[in-house]
């Protein structure tokens, strides 16, 4: 496994300026965001709600992408010309995603709405090409026993309101990044009481705008800590502070979800406030350990390339994996023709019990054609050459052309050795050296 | 030693070391399983409280609806029977109960009735005594399940564990097996719909006559006496009738009352109450178990019958915990008051300020990140001091380093390594004056400490003082929590045994003695892993008085991984308990030493040894609470007691003129950094009883702490200003 710093020779505009200067991605956010993204499809097979606490996967994406937002702000240059990269990159494979989708709607005879309801259908239907709302999908098509369950489209769907709301995250973070320089800590935990406000039924916000609105406060303090993280703010509050916090929060979120539990009791999807106190929380943690990691540690490293992988496609993983999930269930159903399964009940009733196993063997390879097939989009929205499958060891040429998630490290180690009050201000952190450096003796030989 | 014999006697230690893990581990792990139990039996989990509601009945037979309430699904005709005229078969669900079970049985036994009792497992388990009754008074008991789930919404493996269950708690019980079932939240026979009728069906298929009844006299609902009487008649004279009440789940009084009233009215209408297999005529329902399966279940029954009685043991110590806990923090924060103004006291009545020099005692083994500061820290302050650093045969260049620094006054003392207790009685036979500080090669001190620490020696009796250690490196999590109990536990701990007269240790970090008093009692002795516990015990002994200097302030270096914490907090608790073991024939002694043995290892005993033994219960219980509930209840008492642990902790910092901030990691302190000390305790515990000494374990420095005044808090102190 080598890794050699040679620069990029085809760097894209704007975003070479840190790489040379000895910054590369720090492994350990890239870590993070792939356990992300396993952790969505794992969800989404086997809906176990207590994922969601295990792993906050959405509070930790928008907090992984608030980081990287306010890396990019900072960089010289317009930040209307950062808006247009960073959305470019969001756009792209969305758009491919809703030809696919609508070409196959359409193919199913799915037809605009017409009368008075036509053009806010139209107009709705935009919101495919501009995620700024829900886009229109029927929510059954077909029939049932068909190829595809009739529902499949409410499925496709599903990841929308990620994009919709990172959507907004994006063109508001100029804003937000000014209002959190002046008053930080009343940008961070703002979103937390709007939570309190929107998604409590205490005010209730109806629709698609209600929606939106919800998705906004309850990740919005993540994202926040995002700009927290990239400005090191948490290194230059006592190194207590945060661990003894975070868990104050996540506490609260369980509290709140104890008492509010959803439909289907513990799922933090449907508890909007647990959702944002159990996130934060979490995300303070995760960004307090931080380890900077240049490289993954030798545990790790073994997923190196899948960790790459995930990383340089996580747009396309995160959009195409319910696809790859619905597509899963008529490829399992062929089995139903081995007369042998029909014919046993044993073998049938075994059957029936482990489609979500079988679901989820099934949907990696799924997932890997497709995002072999329309990953480039990807790419070629961060105008990068076009790769088929960009798996290995992360090397510096991935650099600079990939965004989701690129954090620079090079800072976060600045900031834990200079910034650190370490032993009441005496700087003893500048010398991490020194630990270790001393042999365990003993007095007593 | 052979290469042979080394290798056998390192498994021996390591079979040992495990044996202790083990040992901590299985204590731990006995409670939580005994809880478990407890909460098994009392339905506290697996709990479901979802009842179906009424679906179409359109794959109930014809037969088993319109048929009577004794249905026998096994073949494949299900079929219902009826009782015959002038027969009343009643039929008790839910118990037993305690209360309510024996009044039932002693009024069915007063007017020569029998009857069917529905028992759940979970009942019969916690009163199997109840059930033997039943069988010997004639009467006869059904299946009722576990714990009363809706079977319906049950799985099929979910149901025969529900019955299997149900039958191990009954032959441990009555030593007999049953194949009457009635599933919980049944009715009549018509009442039957496609959700409840696979339920029967499937309890036919395992060999089981389902007993449903004709009559509910809904006496659950507590409807009054008369109404439950009147329901309890059939409405046909003469018609026989299965009938459904309840001896356990709330008040059953009126069911007892109704009880009395009915029977002789009934039997002189020329009913007979009999049970189901009398009335229809039938063998038996029950079949005697023998054998593993009822052994298997004997063994079941005792061990909830464990714990039940273990429970309320626990809670017995739980209360005993809680009243030292707030006793102790009571009596600290009163003593710390009295502390304070004793000490004020003292200082006016001073005929004159100590000023004259002192020895200062260093022993450094490794200590080169830290030793330059340390003694530079010594000589910057406000009294005379000569400095004799022992270096105990170090690897690193600590010696070097102190004769680097060119200082007057500062002596390097070389010696091969021998210990601590070696390298302290070498520097205090390398010093030259009366009173000997003793200071650990990681700890800094303010200027004025020395001064501060010595005044009270201007009293002859004072044997030696204990300086206030305080922990430099705070900021970090590890840090804050230690400086939090240093503050809150040791500070204020300190003070109490102070007017108590019974201080047990003079920290290494920062003590002085009078070396008069040392050479009584034989210097540092090398007993105990705790070498300044067994040096102030042996002060106390001695007669001398030990008392607290809290203005006496250094900073020392606190253990920043856990692995370090843990071992240096394993060598403390073991090396005190040690030293007690050591000096525990002071209890009897007549004199100075009687008294401290007879308070201070009492007090200490009880504070520092028992109760955090049996502090982990408040977790356990705090987990059983959180999984079983009462959830909300357990969360508020266990806020409730953080709020007053909070309280106690700002007035301890006020103490001690320390910033309030470091509070906010209060709440994890007390998740996580207490209970990694009583684990340290159990281990402990388990090191005395399985025999084995510890190695010295050296903490690996940093130099976090260079200055005394560390940044935040020492130009606060030195300004005077109060900081809260």
């Amino acid at each position: 496994m080598t890794e050699t710093a040679t620069p990029s020779p085809a760097q894209p505009p704007g975003t070479g300026d840190r790489a040379s200067a000895g910054a590369g991605r720090d492994r350990y956010l890239d870590l993070l965001r792939a356990l992300a993204l396993l952790r969505v499809v794992l969800y989404h097979t086997f809906a176990w709600g207590w994922l969601t606490f295990l792993f906050p996967s959405m509070g930790v994406m928008f907090a992984l992408a608030g980081a990287l937002m306010a890396r990019s702000l900072a960089r010289p240059g317009s930040a209307l010309g950062v808006l247009r990269g960073r959305i470019r990159r969001l756009l792209l494979p969305l758009w491919l995603y809703g030809l696919v989708v609508l070409g196959v709607l359409f193919a199913q005879e799915w037809r605009p709405a017409r009368g008075e309801e036509a053009a806010l259908w139209w107009l709705k239907l935009a919101f495919w090409v501009v995620p700024v709302g829900t886009p229109p999908f029927p929510m059954r098509i077909g029939e049932d026993g068909g190829m595809l369950d009739a529902g499949w489209a409410q499925q496709a769907a599903g990841p929308l309101w990620y994009l919709r709301a990172y959507f907004w995250f994006v063109l508001l973070s100029p804003l937000l990044l000014k209002a959190f320089r002046a008053l930080p800590w009343t940008t961070l935990l703002a979103p937390l009481g709007l939570t309190a406000v929107v998604g409590t039924g205490l005010v209730e916000i109806p629709g698609a705008t209600g929606e939106a609105v919800r998705d906004f406060a309850v990740y919005g303090a993540c994202w926040v800590l995002g700009f927290a993280h990239h400005d090191g703010v948490l290194y230059r509050i006592p190194r207590y502070f945060a661990p003894s916090v975070g868990p104050v929060f996540m506490g609260l979120g369980l509290w709140w979800s104890a008492r509010h539990p959803g439909p289907d009791g513990w799922d933090l999807g449907d508890i909007p406030l647990g959702q944002a106190l159990w996130s934060f929380g979490y995300c303070v943690l995760l960004f307090q350990v931080s380890p900077a990691w240049q490289r993954l540690p030798e545990r790790f490293r073994r997923f190196d390339g899948a960790i790459t992988l995930a990383n340089n496609r996580a747009v396309s993983v995160y959009l195409w994996h319910e696809i790859a999930l619905i597509a899963t269930v008529p490829l399992i159903d062929l089995l139903w023709r081995i007369p042998a399964v029909w014919r046993s009940p044993t073998l049938s009733g075994l059957l029936e019990n482990s489609y979500p196993v079988l679901m989820f063997l099934l949907v990696w390879p799924l997932l890997a054609v497709l995002v072999a097939a329309l990953g480039w989009a990807e790419d070629l929205a961060a105008r990068r050459r076009p790769r088929l499958w960009p798996y290995g060891p992360y090397r510096r040429e991935d650099e600079g052309a990939k965004d989701a998630g690129r954090e620079d490290a090079g800072r976060a180690g600045e900031s834990r050795t200079d910034g650190r009050p370490v032993g009441g201000g005496t700087g003893a952190g500048a010398v991490p050296g020194a630990r270790g450096a001393v042999g365990e003796g003993s007095h007593r030989p | 030693m052979t290469l042979e014999g080394h290798r056998r006697s390192l498994l021996r230690r390591r079979r040992r070391r495990r044996l202790r893990r083990l040992l901590a581990l299985a204590l731990l792990l006995t409670a939580f399983t005994v809880l478990m139990l407890r909460g098994y039996v009392h339905s506290e989990f697996l709990a479901d409280h979802r009842v179906r509601p009424g679906a179409p009945f359109d794959r109930v037979p014809e037969e088993v609806r319109e048929g009577g309430p004794v249905v026998d699904a096994a073949g494949p005709r299900p079929v219902g029977h009826r009782v015959p005229d002038h027969m009343i078969v009643l039929t008790f669900d839910d118990g037993p109960d305690p209360e309510w079970t024996p009044k039932v049985l002693d009024k069915l036994a007063e007017h020569d009735a029998r009857a069917v009792f529905f028992v759940t497992g979970a009942m019969a388990a916690r009163h199997p005594g109840l059930v033997r009754r039943m069988v010997a008074e004639g009467h006869e008991i059904g299946l009722h399940t576990f714990n009363h789930p809706d079977l319906s919404y049950q799985s099929k493996p979910r149901v025969d564990w529900e019955l299997a269950q149900n039958q191990l708690a009954l032959a441990g019980a009555a030593g007999v097996r049953t194949y009457l079932f009635r599933p919980p939240y049944s009715s009549h026979a018509h009442a039957l719909d496609n959700e409840s009728w696979p339920v029967v069906r499937y309890a036919g298929s395992r060999g089981y006559i389902t007993l449903l009844n004709d009559i509910d006299t809904k006496d659950w609902a507590r409807p009054g006496v008369d109404e439950i009487v009147r329901r309890a008649v059939p409405e046909e004279a003469g018609a026989g009738a299965v009938v459904l009440m309840h001896d356990a789940g709330g008040d059953r009084s009126q069911t007892v009352a109704a009880l009395d009233r009915l029977l002789p009215e009934l039997k002189a209408r020329g009913y007979a109450f009999t049970n189901l297999t009398e009335a229809l005529r039938a063998p038996s329902a029950h079949t005697p178990v023998s054998g593993p399966e009822l052994w298997k279940g004997r063994f079941f029954v005792f061990a909830v019958g464990v714990a039940e009685r273990a429970t309320s043991l626990f809670i017995a110590a739980l209360t005993v915990v809680g009243l030292l806990v707030f006793a102790r923090l009571g009596l600290m924060l009163l003593l710390a008051r009295a502390h304070g103004r004793a000490a004020r006291r003292r200082a006016a009545l001073a005929p004159e300020p100590v000023t004259r020099p002192v020895s200062v005692v260093v022993p450094a083994y490794n200590e080169a990140e830290c030793i330059a500061h340390t003694v530079r820290s010594l000589v910057a302050g406000d009294h005379r001091v000569e400095v004799v650093v022992v270096d105990d045969g170090s690897r690193d260049a600590t010696a070097d380093i102190v004769e680097g620094l060119r200082l007057p006054d500062v002596r390097v003392v070389r010696q091969a390594n021998a210990g601590k207790p070696a390298a302290l009685n070498n520097g205090i036979a390398h010093a030259s004056h009366d009173i000997i500080v003793m200071v650990d090669g990681d700890t800094v001190f303010e200027s004025s400490t020395i001064r501060e620490l010595v005044q009270p020696f201007a009293d002859p009796a004072v044997g030696a003082v204990a300086g206030n250690a305080k922990v430099g490196n705070r900021d970090t999590l590890i840090g804050a929590w230690q400086h939090i109990e240093y503050v809150m536990g040791f500070s204020l701990e300190r003070r109490m045994y102070d007017v108590l007269r019974c201080m047990p240790t003079v920290p290494g970090a920062v003590g002085a003695f009078r070396r008069e008093a040392l050479e009584r009692v034989g210097g540092v002795s090398d007993d105990t892993l705790a070498e300044d516990t067994d040096l102030t015990m042996a002060v106390h002994r001695d007669g001398w008085r030990v008392v607290y200097a809290e203005n006496a302030r250094a900073w020392t270096e606190a253990p920043e991984t856990l692995r370090q914490l843990w071992s240096q907090r394993y060598r403390w608790s073991y090396g005190t308990m040690q030293a007690m073991w050591k000096h525990r024939r002071a209890v009897l002694e007549r004199g100075p030493s009687g008294r401290f043995g007879r308070v201070g290892l009492l007090l200490i005993s009880l504070f520092t040894v028992l109760m955090p033994l049996l502090a982990p219960l408040i977790d356990v219980f705090l987990l059983y609470g959180l999984l079983f509930g009462p959830g909300q209840r357990t969360v508020a008492v266990w806020l409730g007691v953080l709020a007053v642990q909070a309280a106690c902790a700002a007035y301890a910092f006020r103490l001690d003129r320390e910033p309030l901030a470091h509070l906010v990691s209060l709440p994890l302190q007390q998740i996580l950094h207490r209970q990694l000390m009583y684990l340290v305790l159990l281990r402990s515990w388990a090191t005395a009883l399985t025999g084995g000494r510890l190695r010295w374990q050296k903490l690996r420095r940093t130099g976090a702490v260079d200055s005394a005044p560390a940044g935040i808090a020492k130009p606060r102190h030195m300004q005077g200003s109060t900081t809260v």
